[in-house]
């Protein structure tokens, strides 16, 4: 909105003034989200941070398990092993909401397991099966949680950055524009109003 | 809802040792449909997904997965997820933080 575009009269003032007000307190509003979001931000990047690099960790030690059992049992052996497995790990994936972000909030059914829960035979599989199927077991438990806070900071991050650009916005676009205004229509009014005087007593004399 | 695994066999073999059921194998050609399809399915709560894979993606669907809640996508193996994530922080907050 340009000055120009402003009609100087005492409506638009008022109109100009109640926005004015209400562009401030979204301001304030925003800035507190902003911190609150960032506050957040901050307690859970070590977290995520720690469980990254687990879950890296985890990642290339179950792959050099798993690639041990092949080179000795031999891969017949180990998918047959695999498709044997039973018991799907089931999870109920909630939203919940952090100051109006909605992060994911996991839950499991227990996923490590007994060597006789699996479901193949302890006689016919060597214990590099079992190591690989343990070592996979805690992969998944860690991937459960790396993809609940990971999720929640990407989340997190986007809000940052989206509230961040409203509160720049507002603070450097839209207030100084509407105030801009409303001080050239002051001054426009004012000035009418002189002219009023002046002619009033030109009138007169 | 249950988790899915998606990638090359290699890749996917592990899984079926920790009890997940739902393993897509892909050489990589039909990994967009296959995707496409996941997403479509309720009862997904947690897709798995080799980082290389997830770099083959087009951009549009990449967004699509990392917007979405359920499925929640995570990415294993290779570098991509820890840089994406500090690429995001960088953005956001302005420093890097990922140390």
């Amino acid at each position: 909105m340009t000055v120009q575009d402003v009609k100087p009269t005492r409506s638009e003032l008022i109109e100009l003034k109640r926005k004015i007000k209400l562009s401030e307190s979204g301001h304030k509003l925003l800035k507190m989200k902003r911190d609150g979001l960032i506050l957040e931000f901050f307690e859970i990047l070590k977290k995520a941070k720690t469980v990254r690099a687990e879950l890296d960790e985890q990642f290339i030690s179950s792959m050099e398990k798993i690639n041990v059992a092949k080179s000795v049992e031999g891969i017949v052996t180990v998918k047959s092993t695999a498709f044997s497995f039973k018991d799907t790990p089931r999870l109920e994936v909630e939203s919940k909401n952090v100051m109006g972000v909605v992060v994911p909030k996991i839950e499991s059914s227990s996923i490590k397991k007994d060597i006789n829960e699996r479901g193949y035979g302890i006689i016919g599989t060597s214990s590099r099966i079992d190591e690989a199927a343990e070592a996979y077991e805690n992969l998944v438990d860690k991937i459960i949680l790396a993809a609940e806070i990971e999720t929640t900071i990407k989340k997190l991050l986007d809000d940052i950055e989206k509230t961040k650009r409203r509160v720049n916005a507002l603070e450097f676009k839209v207030i100084p524009e509407l105030s801009e205004a409303r001080d050239f229509i002051i001054l426009r009014l004012d000035e009418m109003e002189r002219e009023n005087t002046f002619r009033l007593k030109r009138i007169k004399a | 809802m249950e988790i899915a695994v998606v990638g090359k066999s290699e890749f996917t073999l592990g899984f079926r040792m920790a009890g997940v059921k739902k393993i897509l194998e892909t050489n990589g050609d039909d990994l967009v449909p296959i995707i496409r399809n996941i997403l479509k399915d309720k009862d997904v709560g947690v897709l798995v997904i080799h980082n290389d894979d997830m770099a083959g993606l087009p951009e549009k669907l990449r967004i699509t997965l990392d917007e979405l809640v359920t499925p929640t996508t995570i990415t294993i193996g290779g570098a991509g997820e820890s840089s994406n994530l500090r690429d995001k922080i960088k953005q956001a907050v302005g420093v890097d933080l990922w140390k």
